[in-house]
């Protein structure tokens, strides 16, 4: 790799002096920690690229205008979600189905990423084509997923209910937030995942 | 006076056609003079090596090369023509562990999807006008990954807050509402 060698500047951390540090008697020395007292062999080299960008697009930003017909492009577009969301449906169910076959056999880490990436896929695209409850759902979905140690009978139920829900969202073909329907099937989900934080903190 | 997008040029790297369209179309709106697009990393790097963009937007999960990777040859390839380049990670993942990888793979911003024009805006105009220096060091070359901490700020938040929709998190009152009720029904 090439660095730019006009502009870069180079640090080297060896310049902090143990003298410095000595001034307070929090780091006074002792027999005990001599490992503290080695000599730093880390270096780092602070680079300031030019910057190529402003000079070549100005001043100004974009105006409100322009953001609104961007915009415009998002709200208006025509794709069909079904196939993009059935498509990572299955995928989920493949994860899920693996996930209670494999329990035990597999490391949990494994099992929970093969059904954190087809939600993570339903919830980038729902709210890209319409479907933004999908998205909300999906999203609430991996938040658990982040946070569960193991995937017991618990979670696995609550995973089949995310699950049963996206699968109407999406077979249904249930644009926008859904509704009231849409907030209480939301609510539904939470509860079950509050419930179990409840008995798994 | 405004951004004069005619003579700039960016690569969108997305496997899934719709939102790659969707990206490219964005960018046209703003003006964006060319947009390039590519399956995935593998054919990202071929086509930023050939075309030599201003900006990359780039999405994580692709196959046979997804977009961490795809950074990290940007960054540290003999090839790579601008190792600085600004790269624009876009991903439905929003937690902090997520955030992290990317950051330590030595993407410049970060793009949550679903996303609005504006958000997607928002990341463009960052990287010109905030352009990050660059560190090296024996494991790492990237932008500088030190920032400043959002949450230790304890005063009134002024900025327009990001339109992205996401999920809230977890309401500790009704958390602490349920445990209660919970309790009582025992």
């Amino acid at each position: 790799m090439t660095g730019c060698g006009t502009c870069s500047i180079r640090v080297d951390l060896n310049h902090e002096t143990q003298e410095d540090q000595n001034q307070s008697p929090l780091f006074m020395s002792t027999n005990n920690d001599n490992h503290f007292n080695q000599k730093q062999v880390r270096k780092a080299e602070f680079i300031k690229p030019p910057n190529t960008l402003k000079a070549k697009v100005g001043e100004g930003g974009l105006s409100e205008h322009i953001l609104a017909k961007a915009q415009a492009v998002i709200e208006e577009n025509s794709v069909d979600f079904l196939p993009i969301g059935q498509k990572h449906l299955s995928a989920l169910h493949e994860g899920i189905k693996t996930a209670e076959a494999q329990r035990g056999n597999i490391d949990p880490e494994t099992l929970i990423s093969a059904i954190l990436y087809p939600a993570m896929q339903l919830k980038a695209n729902g709210g890209m084509f319409h479907y933004p409850l999908v998205s909300v759902v999906a999203g609430r979905l991996i938040q658990f997923l982040e946070v569960i140690h193991e995937l017991d009978d618990a979670s696995m139920e609550i995973v089949d209910g995310f699950y049963t829900a996206l699968r109407a969202l999406v077979v249904g073909q249930v644009k926008g937030d859904g509704g009231k329907s849409g907030a209480e099937l939301y609510d539904a989900l939470n509860e079950a995942c509050y419930r179990y934080f409840l008995h798994k903190p | 006076m405004a951004y004069n997008f005619k003579t700039l040029k960016v690569l969108v790297v997305e496997d899934n056609q719709p939102m790659s369209d969707m990206v490219q179309s964005l960018l046209y709106a703003f003006g964006a003079g060319e947009v390039f697009t590519a399956k995935n990393g593998e054919e990202g790097f071929d086509k930023y090596v050939r075309h030599t963009p201003d900006i990359i937007i780039a999405d994580w999960m692709m196959k046979p090369v997804d977009g961490i990777m795809f950074t990290k040859k940007v960054r540290n390839d003999p090839r790579s023509t601008n190792p600085f380049i600004p790269i624009i990670l876009m991903t439905g993942f929003s937690e902090k562990k997520r955030v992290i990888v990317a950051r330590d793979s030595g993407v410049t911003e970060f793009l949550v999807k679903p996303f609005t024009a504006k958000d997607l805006y928002k990341r463009i105009a960052q990287v010109i006008e905030r352009p990050r220096q660059f560190v090296k060091t024996i494991e790492f070359f990237g932008p500088d990954r030190r920032r400043k901490l959002e949450e230790e700020y304890k005063g009134p938040k002024r900025r327009e807050q990001d339109t992205s929709v996401q999920a809230p998190l977890i309401n500790p009152n009704k958390y602490q509402q349920a445990k209660n009720k919970l309790s009582h029904e025992e």
